[in-house]
């Protein structure tokens, strides 16, 4: 296994919660969050989308993805049927991140997104 | 002359243990939620496209009440349903430790009143960054008698690597018993909802039960069903998740 492909925590990522806004047609999308040694992987759940209608910002540590899907997507919640346009979550990175240097790929329905660590430390000599 | 006859023999006595599966023996599948939801897909699929009957539910013990409504119908978490030789477990709820063992005992029980000669557990197997391959499946069998289902469905042998969960807790059981158990574990996204490795188990199992499975109507449905089925895919990783933290903890001895 090369170094950079080291994962910390392999068994298990971060999963942040899902709340869907039924106002707004937005479906909370399933996320993980994954640490390796230089970055971090972040990966939306995103099917029933196009790769054109996928928007990321990258802001003050959050990642937030939104995406338009194909078609509505129906769904009957307590007798009533709701409908869904978009998907929409925000994913908080934690430490110094380069954001020049975040890559992404979709493929399946899968967006994955790879944020590079900042490493700004100083060297300790050893006598 | 030697080596031709011990050759001669050897070949014998592999042929004589060669046994064609009995497709026509009381066959229990199971199917619970764990990675890529993978079992909870296929098992749920065979129901529906078999038009199998509900025959039972299974109780496991202490477990938190939940029941689900289908059509004004109440329905348990964990059912059981038949048809012919073909019977079927299946739990809509993610099992802790603590109830996966429960659930192993409760289904070994199910085994014997019903006569069933053999167990497949259908599953998932985490793999990341396989995008763009047709995932895979292994097989993994608690008794040699069943190691001939593999050779003869090209099921690839599921070699080395560590089974926890409510996967670990069945074989636990199993191994122990009479009942010889076949695992299945198709290649899956561990944390997200993979109808697609499930369309595999489903092939697999059509082989293995000598019936004609059509996937169409699930290879339809893919993108709808991985929307559907978030919550509970969020539900099983926490619960595996808690399990392993659990898990990890320091011994109270050396605290």
């Amino acid at each position: 296994m090369k170094d950079i492909d080291f994962e910390f925590n392999m068994t298990f990522p971060i999963i942040t919660p899902l709340f869907d806004d039924i106002e707004q047609r937005i479906l909370s999308p399933l996320s993980c969050l994954r640490e390796y040694n230089n970055y971090w992987m972040v990966e939306f759940d995103l099917p029933m989308v196009g790769k054109k209608n996928i928007n990321v910002t990258f802001n003050q540590n959050v990642i937030t993805v939104e995406a338009k899907l194909k078609e509505q997507y129906s769904e009957e919640k307590l007798g009533k049927i709701t409908k869904f346009e978009y998907f929409k979550k925000s994913v908080l990175l934690p430490g110094k991140l380069d954001s020049k240097k975040i890559t992404s790929k979709f493929e399946k329905g899968r967006l994955e997104i790879k944020i590079p660590k900042k490493t700004d430390g100083t060297i300790i000599k050893i006598n | 002359m030697e080596v031709f006859l011990l050759l001669a023999t050897f070949v014998k006595e592999n042929r004589m243990r060669i046994v064609k599966p009995d497709t026509q023996e009381n066959t229990l599948l199971i199917g619970f939620p764990s990675n890529g939801l993978v079992g909870t897909f296929s098992i749920s699929y065979l129901i529906h496209h078999l038009k199998m009957k509900q025959v039972g539910e299974i109780e496991v013990e202490d477990l938190p009440a939940t029941l689900f409504v289908e059509g004004g119908e109440i329905l348990g978490p964990i059912r059981a349903y038949n048809k012919k030789n073909i019977f079927i477990v299946i739990s809509e709820v993610p099992f802790n430790q603590y109830f996966a063992e429960r659930f192993a005992f409760a289904t070994h029980e199910f085994c014997q009143k019903n006569g069933i000669k053999k167990i497949v557990i259908v599953s998932g197997m985490g793999a990341l960054n396989q995008a763009k391959a047709t995932p895979k499946i292994y097989g993994l069998v608690t008794d040699q008698i069943l190691e001939n289902i593999l050779y003869s469905n090209n099921i690839p042998k599921f070699l080395e690597g560590s089974i926890f969960g409510v996967d670990a807790a069945i074989i636990s059981v199993f191994r122990k018993s009479k009942i010889p158990a076949l695992v299945l574990y198709a290649e899956c996204h561990p944390f997200f909802p993979d109808p697609e490795a499930s369309i595999i188990a489903i092939e697999t199992l059509a082989k293995i039960l000598d019936i004609q499975i059509e996937t169409q109507d699930i290879q339809n449905r893919m993108d709808k069903l991985r929307i559907q089925y978030r919550n509970l895919m969020e539900e099983t990783i926490r619960t595996l998740q808690h399990d392993k933290e659990e898990g990890t903890r320091t011994p109270q001895i050396y605290r």
